[in-house]
């Protein structure tokens, strides 16, 4: 509760002062003498207009609405209710206006007009005699300061005006008779008056115009050095400190020139320096046409030296980095010992054993954090899209474009060991001299360290292209002497073919191997590409040899495999995209009929590439190729199942490291027995998809059969009698037999063993019974071996069998979601997470209000010029009635006095009559 | 009208006549005689009927007495404009007003007509395709002359003309242009003609019919278009109906008649093919059609019975009946847990059956024995399935998985059991899975484990292998949507892998480090002592090269 309005009058009115103790009669006394008494009338005046004016309750707008209590509302507690005093602001805003407004208003239309700055002029508080004082006071304040050097009057005692530094000193007496002793008559203008005053401010600067003022000639006097202890003029010193400084930069200029010159030479001398260095003979470049440059102007010689400059900086900055590159020359490594070596040997070969071994995993080999930020950067992107489940895992999506990169497949991005690719290993070394023994018996190329093993070192480095020309026809002069000794690169192989047209098979890896050593890069800058496109016509190649005959020289094709895998390691990409090429071809034309050469290729493949890596952009296409075949071949002729029988027994090579499950081999082999097997079986052996050939290839013989090794012609051939067939097909039997036992050893480990060769051994058991017969005595021990590796295996695998135990993760995290909690939260704040929209709404807000005030005070002018012009109005409206009144007064009054008059002089004449 | 237009032509043939003879005609004079005697014919039919006994003349020119494989197509189209232009003058109706003669006129008039049909049929049957096409327009520009001009004849002519030429039609030789255009032209364009052929082929597939004459009626009528729907107004009608005739503007008598066709089909013998592609077609093509599809009750269960892919087939079509119609199909389940089968996974029915069998199982009220059956015969079969097949199977497992937590305890079975647990550890343990259990409630699936799939997990593609692995990752996705991983193939896998042009790879791939010995041959086996161990023994030991 506020106390009464009575208590309050008394506080304000103790506080302003106006009721203060009784004061003694001397203080009043005092005060009387001094006149405060009338100063603090005046004050307690003021203060009790204020006082009244507070408490008069219409002064005061009261609150639009009832006072919320503040638990129901954030604005009464914060701020008490704004004390708006309505009368109180509009008169200040009036007091404004009035003292612009209306002074603008007043002064429309109207120009010029004297503004009086005189001090004190326009304060009524000051006497005329305080004013006149202070005036004083500041001008000679003003006087006695110092302000700045263009100030003329502190100098009014040895001012003069000057032209070209001599004071100027006039025919007349005075600067004032100028107006009176030049006639009035015209020839001098006020214009020229005016130019000729700017002339004496700023003659020194221009004195070309000199003669242009002919007319200001009589003022001036040229007579020079007549006044030689003359002070030196402000222009003069002026020109001694350029002059000076001209000289200066000359010096630095020379001083540069020279500085040049001695570079100049230095650069000159140089290669001389290198030559010392490089120890041996540069031949000297012949030296430009000197120019004659000290006749030119220096600048213009600098200019045309400059390019030449560059020319040279760039050398010698080229030359500057090839030094930062070069070797420092370091004490070499100690010859290690042969345990050592072995040892450091080994390493490096564990090395390697641990990489495949994590690729194999499916484990990225090297630490590529960019492609980890690839990868996250695509699971970004992903999140807005529809996502295809099936992407996720690397399948394509049905549109068969170009995937984009997966998780799954960043497997493939391994960096190649340097270590592999550039230098040879001892071990393939030591292995390799023997081949090169072997091959050449040449003992020297087994020194030949660090050339490729397959080219028989037959190209020295250090020689020259021609020599190591030469040594090759010498070596292979002593190898075989039929041969040509050169052969150029071919680039496709159609080229190929036509150069080794004449050749016998035998000898085609020869020529490889010159060509090879022909075109070793070393010798050449582009022999780097032109090996590579190599690389891949031998790819070509070895699938036409392949197919071309009925018996290919597989020695042959060996040696030019080896010959692939060894380009393949400086030629990674080309072998690999050739051989996929050839996997293409596959696909694209012949996926369910195999020939001899796409068997090669992928044997070729099997040996070249780590076929037991997670993901490898050759070998995956390849087993999707070969499993495809197994899949879906047609098994219809013995030779299919031949065709079928290299294949799997590839699977199988595939998967020897990494003993991965092909369920397209189990599908095949045991479908092919069942085929072959001499009777059909009456009931289904397994839960795998039977096929039936459509001719019976089902094994009948007449006589005694007995298996052999099958031959890679068997796939081509077809038998020539019914023996012979009878026999190949007894051999496909027990070459399934023996891969199956093969591939229960390779999937022993495997959880579902159990499951996988319950139908192989269901399908061996009735292959054994149906085999009683005497003609298969041969084939029956295998088999039985075969069933009793089986046997084993699965009661092996029904030992080790556990239940699964798959989910022994950690329970996952609930995700939380806590709500960001602001501490002494704000309401009237805006918490807007975003800035800028934060920072553009405060603008539009800001603008609003601004507008509005605007708006307002607009409002307000315009009423108040109305109000003003109502008033003039009404002023103008007053005078004239005043005006008119009064005149009509006046001619009231003089008719009055007329009437006056009349009625006296009638009465007079009345009284005289 | 055909008349004044006919009369017309005619004139301006006349006038050229008499002008005088180009040289062309002269060129070929033999024909042009024919083409003159023809016309001259016509023309004279057309003046007077005196010549009446032309017609006779021109039918006995068609060649199509003893066969109608060469037959004078100017000829027949000349004839067809004779009658056309007697129908429209009214010469075909006998009034019982008019006299004898007149009647025997008439009659006579008739008789040639048919014979015309007839002959018409004949070169349907018999000619080459142009000719069959010819006669096709001819014979129903006859039907639709007599239709429209001679009152009263329409359910005759319907029931005598139309099914002669729908007869025709169907047994024609080489008749697939003639049949295309019989579909394009009539059949798709007007629905009179469409009410009409369903009420043929109803009565002409009442009697057994051979395979190839089926297999023409099953593409004739699955060429019929889409079902008109309720409020459909018929209006595109070939010859404008009687107004009493009010079957032909309802629908419910079009859908009646269609059913009523396939049904005839449907009875008849049909091959193992032939069924087969009756249910690919089933849903879409013929349930549309009947009022009453619990008509086809008999032929899906009978289908579904049948086993392999007919019974992959049949099941959509029952499936929309146990939707739609209420069917109750007893054993529905064990049935369809026994299509799992060896070839299932194999099949290119394979997607198909994966969606329904989606949809059957997605309830999650269904038993989980029952569920974790499915889910383990499945696992079963993927050891033997191409990849295409593991990965749909593996996503579709996570699914029930997610649906039927209970069945999770064949991905991780913890024993709590000392003694059990000691037993196992000691003497291992069997799958109590019994695979040759048909009741899917029977199966002990429950009970297994998947050692399927986590073989699987070192499946030689890697991606398959990916997949097969999202069983032993935490379950935090809420379910794979199936549909992306249906429709791969090794084409496609292939295709995905290498690309379709020489797109260089990114990295350089990996080579083997180590250079082999030996490849192929024994070469420098003696070094090692005689045996050979490399890399690539394998296949030398099995092979010689």
């Amino acid at each position: 509760m506020p106390p009464s309005q009575l208590k309050q009058l008394k506080a304000s009115l103790k506080d302003s002062g106006v009721i203060a103790p009784q004061q003694s009669k001397k203080q009043k006394r005092q005060n009387a003498k001094t006149g405060a008494t009338a100063q603090n009338r005046n004050q307690r005046n003021a203060a009790l207009q204020a006082i009244r004016d507070r408490f008069n309750p219409f002064e005061i707008k009261a609150p639009s609405g009832r006072a919320k209590f503040e638990a129901t509302t954030r604005d009464s507690g914060s701020k008490p209710a704004a004390r708006a005093r309505p009368g109180v602001t509009k008169s200040l805003g009036e007091e404004r206006r009035r003292a612009t407004l209306l002074q603008e208003m007043n002064s429309r239309n109207k120009v010029g007009g004297l503004v009086d700055r005189r001090f004190g002029e326009n304060d009524p508080t000051m006497t005329p005699e305080e004013r006149a004082a202070e005036r004083f006071a500041r001008e000679s304040q003003r006087k006695m300061r110092k302000e700045s050097m263009f100030n003329l009057e502190d100098e009014e005692d040895d001012f003069q005006f000057t032209h070209m530094g001599q004071p100027l000193t006039l025919e007349g007496e005075t600067l004032n008779d100028d107006f009176e002793a030049g006639d009035l008559g015209g020839e001098e203008s006020d214009e020229e008056s005016s130019r000729k005053r700017k002339r004496f401010v700023d003659n020194d600067e221009d004195m070309e115009m000199e003669e242009d003022m002919d007319m200001d000639n009589d003022f001036i006097d040229h007579g020079d050095g007549d006044q030689p202890e003359r002070k030196k003029s402000k222009a003069e010193v002026m020109k001694e400190v350029i002059a000076k400084s001209k000289f200066y930069k000359h010096e630095r200029q020379q001083a540069k020139e020279d500085d040049e010159d001695l570079r100049d030479e230095l650069d000159k001398e140089l290669p001389g320096l290198f030559e010392a260095l490089q120890g041996m003979k540069n031949p000297g470049k012949p030296e430009p046409a000197q120019q004659d440059l000290d006749a030119m102007n220096p600048e213009r010689a600098a200019l045309l030296q400059e390019p030449e400059k560059n020319k040279t900086e760039r050398e010698y900055d080229q030359r500057l980095k090839q030094l930062t590159f070069d070797k420092r020359s370091a004490p070499t490594d100690r010859t290690k010992t042969e345990e050592e070596k072995v040892e450091e040997e080994a390493a490096r070969l564990k090395k390697l054993e641990h990489d495949r071994v994590r690729r194999m995993r499916g484990e990225v080999v090297t630490d590529d954090e960019e492609e980890e930020s690839d990868k996250d950067s695509f699971m970004q992107d992903d999140e807005d899209e529809e996502i295809d489940d099936a992407e996720a895992f690397g399948l394509p999506s049905y549109s068969y474009q170009p995937r984009p990169e997966m998780a799954v497949e960043d497997e493939d991005n391994f960096v190649i060991d340097d270590d592999l690719v550039e230098t040879r290993s001892n071990a393939s070394l030591d292995m390799d001299a023997i081949d090169t023994e072997e091959e050449l018996s040449e003992e020297e190329e087994v020194e030949s360290e660090n050339e490729d093993e397959l080219i028989n070192g037959m190209t020295l480095p250090t020689t020259t292209a021609s020599g190591a020309a030469s040594t090759a026809v010498e070596v292979n002069q002593t190898a075989e002497g039929k041969l040509a000794f050169t052969y150029p690169c071919p680039s496709t192989h159609a080229i190929f073919l036509e150069i080794i047209k004449d050749v016998p098979t035998e000898d085609v890896p020869t020529v490889v191997q010159r060509i090879r050593a022909l075109h070793h890069p070393r010798l050449q800058p582009g022999n780097k590409e032109k090996l590579g496109k190599f690389a891949e016509i031998l790819v070509e190649h070895i699938s036409y040899m392949a197919n071309e005959s009925e018996e290919p020289s597989f020695a042959a094709i060996e040696s030019i495999l080896r010959h692939i895998h060894s380009l393949a390691k400086t030629h990674p990409l080309n072998v690999a995209m050739s051989f996929r090429a050839r996997l293409r071809e596959i696909t694209t034309e012949r996926p369910l009929n195999l020939l001899p050469g796409d068997l090669a290729i992928l044997s070729g493949i099997s040996t070249i590439f780590p076929t037991s890596d997670h993901f490898h952009s050759v070998t995956t296409p390849a087993h999707l190729c070969m499993a495809r075949f197994l899949g879906q071949c047609s098994v219809n002729t013995v030779s299919d199942f031949v065709t079928g029988a290299f294949a799997t027994g590839l699977c199988l090579q595939y998967q020897t490291v990494a003993k991965r499950y092909m369920p397209e081999f189990i599908n095949f082999t045991l479908n092919a027995l069942c085929n072959l097997a001499p009777t059909e079986p009456t009931s289904k052996l397994g839960f795998f998809p039977s096929r039936k050939s459509d001719d019976s290839v089902r094994l009948a013989p007449s006589k005694k059969v007995t298996p052999r090794k099958l031959h890679f012609r068997d796939i081509i051939a077809s038998a020539s009698d019914s023996d012979a067939q009878e026999e190949l097909k007894i051999s496909l039997v027990t070459t399934f037999v023996s891969l199956l036992g093969a591939a229960s050893d390779l999937w022993s480990e495997k959880p579902a063993f159990a499951e996988i060769f319950t139908p192989v051994r269901e399908v061996l058991q009735y292959l054994r019974q149906s085999f009683k017969s005497k003609v298969f005595a041969a084939a029956r021990e295998p088999i039985q071996t075969t069933l009793d590796k089986i046997d084993a295996h699965l009661s092996s695998a029904r030992l080790a069998r556990r239940p699964l135990l798959l989910h022994t993760h950690k329970p996952l995290a609930i995700k939380s979601a806590i709500p960001k909690f602001e501490e002494d939260f704000n309401p009237d704040k805006h918490y807007d997470p975003d800035r800028e929209r934060a920072e553009s709404n405060r603008l539009k807000k800001e603008f609003k209000r601004e507008k509005k005030g605007a708006m307002r005070e607009l409002r307000k002018d315009a009423s108040f010029v109305a109000r003003e012009k109502l008033r003039e109005k009404k002023e103008r409206d007053a005078a004239y009635e005043q005006k008119y009144k009064r005149l009509v007064a006046e001619i009231q009054s003089e008719e009055g006095q007329a009437a006056n008059a009349y009625e006296r002089e009638r009465r007079a004449r009345q009284g005289k009559r | 009208m055909p008349a004044p237009v006919e009369l017309n032509s005619s004139k301006k043939r006349k006038s050229s006549k008499n002008g005088a003879p180009s040289s062309k005609r002269r060129a070929v004079a033999e024909e042009s005689a024919d083409t003159v005697t023809i016309e001259k014919l016509e023309n004279q039919v057309a003046e007077s009927r005196k010549y009446y006994n032309n017609i006779a003349t021109l039918i006995s020119m068609l060649n199509v007495d003893s066969s109608a494989k060469k037959p004078e197509l100017a000829v027949a189209v000349s004839l067809c404009r004779v009658f056309s232009r007697l129908i429209a003058a009214g010469n075909f109706v006998d009034s019982s007003r008019a006299a004898e003669n007149e009647k025997i006129v008439v009659a006579w008039l008739k008789e040639r007509a048919l014979e015309y049909q007839r002959a018409l049929m004949a070169i349907m049957r018999e000619a080459d395709i142009d000719s069959q096409v010819t006669a096709l327009s001819l014979a129903m520009r006859m039907l639709k002359a007599r239709i429209t001009h001679i009152p009263g004849a329409e359910h005759n002519i319907w029931t005598t003309l139309f099914s002669e030429t729908f007869e025709a039609i169907v047994e024609a030789r080489d008749g697939q242009d003639l049949r295309t255009e019989f579909v394009s032209k009539y059949l798709k364009e007007y629905e009179d003609i469409r009410y009409h052929f369903f009420v043929q082929v109803s009565e002409y597939a009442e009697t057994r019919r051979s395979s190839t004459t089926l297999e023409t009626l099953i593409s004739l009528l699955s060429a019929c278009g889409d079902v008109p729907s309720e409020t459909h107004k018929f209006e595109t009608f070939f010859v404008e109906p009687a107004a009493t005739n009010k079957r032909i503007h309802s629908v419910n008598a079009h859908k009646k008649r269609a059913q009523e066709a396939w049904l005839a089909i449907l009875r008849n013998n049909l091959s193992q093919a032939q069924r087969k592609s009756l249910l690919r077609i089933m849903v879409h093509t013929i349930e549309p059609w009947l009022s009453r599809p619990e008509l086809l009750m008999d032929f899906l269960t009978d289908s579904y019975n049948a086993g392999g892919a007919t019974s992959l087939l049949a099941l959509s079509g029952l499936f929309y009946l146990i939707q739609h119609k209420n069917l109750d199909y007893p054993q529905f389940f064990a049935k369809l847990y026994s299509l799992l089968d060896a070839d299932l996974l194999h099949s290119k029915h394979r997607s198909r059956f994966f969606r329904l069998l989606n949809t059957f199982l997605s309830s999650t009220h269904l038993p989980a024995a029952l569920v974790a059956s499915f889910i383990k015969r499945l696992s079963r079969l993927a050891l033997n399935a191409p990849p295409s097949a593991i990965v749909v199977i593996v996503p579709f497992m996570y699914n029930l998985f997610k649906s039927h937590p209970t069945c999770t305890f064949m991905m991780h079975r913890e024993i709590r059991d000392k003694e059990l647990a000691a037993d196992i550890e000691a003497r291992g343990m069997d799958d109590i899975f019994d695979m040759s259990e048909l009741d899917p409630l029977h199966t002990n699936a429950i009970e297994s484990s998947l050692w399927e799939i986590e073989t699987l997990q070192s499946h030689y593609h890697p991606n398959v292998a990916a997949i097969a692995r999202i069983i032993s990752e935490q379950f935090t996705k809420q379910s794979y949507n199936l549909e992306d991983f249906l429709d791969h193939t090794y084409q496609g896998m292939l295709s995905g892998e290498l690309g379709t042009g020489e797109k260089p790879l990114r990295k350089p791939p990996v080579v083997e480090y180590q250079i082999p010995k030996r490849i192929f041959t024994d070469r420098m086996l003696v070094e090692d002592g005689g045996v050979d161990s490399g890399p690539g023994s394998f296949m030398r030991a099995l092979w010689d090269f």
